[in-house]
């Protein structure tokens, strides 16, 4: 029954890392360009939620707080550090050099003020186990599922039924076109930024519950479901989620055969393969 | 003088890998930041090597240098299928995946512990044990480094480099092979990251993975992009300027628990300030 739970482990971690793949896809397909910061904005929505919680605040308003702020981070970031760059004509490398000094302000930011000793939320309820179809499920798990599909579905709700998803796909799929129909690319550009970063404040919240607060721990986390959104094809929202399913899925069966600590080595080969075989990902034509 | 030569035999030992990633980064555009991880196989076959066999320092230095050409080519390799943004995700995978190796393969690598007891260099019978020493070593290999890199700048194959990075497509149609330039400029690169993973391993009798994670790999991109993408002179100037850093960092009190995430988050500071309002650093051309 081992080779079960491994496989319940890894639906649920796959929720959680299919939130942070679709946000990242939602960035990546219209901005364009590499936000490696955004590992650093889902450490700030743990860390700004916890502050909240340990002043009083009940668990749904810190979890609100956190929410709000990493979505203003991620506009604030589009606005002062990305526009400005892209307006000067900055190259792409440019400007993945300014998102990695981001992302290591940012995070040793965090360490600097909170340590970077692992940091729990304390909240007993979310070790509560109930059984459901013959397996052991923590309230934190239930919560990560509800809130992963919850966050899939809205996303694609948002995508093809919202005006602004619309303009959001017209920016991604053609730029220069979404520029001369007055679609103002620059403000879609924002406004995914923000929405993007305030849904990667769940995960960033949730996976913590259960594993504690690292000042660093978005990197990895950032790095697979980056391949999740390659691999599924850029601009993909539902390719995005399912593979991050998969390699999540993949990571934990992968425990049978070998230690946890070269899960990153399954990840990478993963990667490695889809780049060989199918570089463009799967749910592209 | 101690804590002076201390202070330039590592920078000059930095030069070296600022020049390894100036000419992937900087000059031919592959944006790698995995090169710290190159630098740490450097290190620790030197290590193993010296530890391990009778092999004289140079040949042990000398084989070292020469896997890191092989691993380097091979990490470098995937720049060729995938372009650009995708290729920052294969580089930081690499480098997760080397810090994973360094921390986790313990008869190898001594894991976190690290290997403590390298021996120092034995040149013709002497032992370069002292840093006043050991600078001579250091500055022969910045010389030979900077030698190399500064004849490939001014040879045909450095413009081939530089067109590359224009416009990939231009270079191929003109019938030249990028493979062949990427593949030779990654060589290049390794051996300069190579060289210096056992220079340091030897000058510090001690290696373990906190020298070699992602962390250090950004710490080599702000060193070249303070003092100065493309140019000979930034990759020199750079280390200079950032060691120097953290000692003027000790002048100010800052309590030690924060210390290193206080200098990484001055690290990253530079690489935004610098982005915005010089990208082409102190002594570079424009990114």
């Amino acid at each position: 029954m081992l080779w079960l739970n491994l496989l319940i482990n890894g639906l649920v971690w796959g929720c959680a890392l299919g939130m942070v793949a679709v946000s990242f896809s939602l960035i990546f397909a219209t901005t364009r360009f590499f936000h490696v910061a955004h590992a650093a904005v889902y450490g700030l929505g743990g860390y700004v939620s916890w502050s909240a919680l340990k002043h009083g605040l009940p668990e749904w308003a810190a979890l609100l707080v956190g929410i709000v702020v990493c979505g203003l981070a991620g506009a604030a970031i589009q606005k002062l550090l990305y526009e400005r760059l892209d307006r000067r004509g900055a190259t792409h490398l440019v400007i993945l050099i300014a998102s990695l000094g981001l992302s290591a302000v940012m995070q040793n930011g965090i360490a600097a003020i909170y340590t970077s000793n692992v940091l729990q939320y304390g909240l007993p309820w979310g070790n509560r186990t109930t059984i459901i179809g013959g397996a052991l499920l923590t309230n934190t798990q239930m919560l990560t599922v509800v809130f992963g599909i919850l966050s899939y579905l809205g996303a694609m709700w948002f995508a093809h039924r919202t005006v602004l998803g619309k303009r959001m796909r017209a920016v991604a799929s053609n730029p220069f076109l979404a520029e001369i129909t007055r679609l103002q690319p620059r403000q879609v550009h924002i406004a995914v930024m923000a929405i993007g970063s305030a849904l990667v404040c769940i995960p960033g919240v949730l996976v913590p519950l259960d594993l504690g607060l690292q000042p660093f721990g978005g990197v990895p986390i950032l790095l697979t479901a980056t391949i999740a959104v390659i691999a599924g094809g850029v601009g993909s929202i539902s390719g995005a989620f399912v593979l991050a399913l998969v390699i999540a899925v993949l990571q934990n069966l992968s425990l049978l055969v070998m230690p946890g600590e070269w899960s990153i080595g399954i990840t990478f080969g993963i990667f490695v393969i889809f780049m060989l075989f199918r570089p463009r990902g799967l749910f592209t034509g | 003088m101690d804590f002076l030569t201390t202070y330039i035999v590592l920078a000059e030992i930095y030069v070296l890998l600022g020049l390894s990633t100036n000419l992937l980064v900087g000059i031919v555009g592959i944006f790698s930041v995995s090169q710290a991880a190159v630098f740490g196989v450097g290190a620790y076959l030197t290590a193993f090597l010296l530890m391990h066999t009778a092999l004289p320092f140079p040949v042990a230095v000398l084989l070292a240098a020469a896997f890191c050409v092989g691993l380097n080519i091979l990490v470098t390799l995937p720049s060729l299928r995938v372009s650009g943004d995708y290729f920052v995700v294969t580089s930081f995978g690499i480098q997760l995946l080397a810090t994973a190796v360094f921390t986790n393969w313990t008869g190898g690598t001594g894991g976190a512990n690290g290997l403590p007891g390298v021996p120092a260099p034995l040149i013709l019978g002497h032992e370069f044990t002292e840093p006043t020493e050991f600078i001579a070593l250091t500055t022969i290999g910045m010389a030979l480094g900077c030698l190399c890199f500064w004849l490939m700048m001014r040879a045909p194959f450095g413009a081939l480099l530089r067109a590359i990075r224009e416009d990939e497509l231009a270079v191929a149609a003109l019938g030249k092979s990028v493979l062949g330039a990427k593949v030779s400029a990654a060589a290049l690169a390794g051996a300069f990251a190579g060289s210096a993973g056992g220079l340091y391993a030897t000058f510090l009798s001690f290696v373990d993975p906190s020298s070699f994670d992602l962390d250090a790999s950004i710490f080599l991109l702000t060193m070249v992009v303070v003092g100065g993408a493309r140019t000979l002179a930034g990759s020199v100037l750079g280390p200079f300027v950032l060691l120097a850093l953290p000692q003027i960092l000790a002048l100010i009190d800052i309590p030690t628990s924060i210390a290193a995430a206080a200098r990484q988050l001055i690290y990253g500071l530079l690489l935004i300030v610098f982005m915005l309002f010089r990208p082409q650093g102190l002594l570079g051309e424009k990114l």
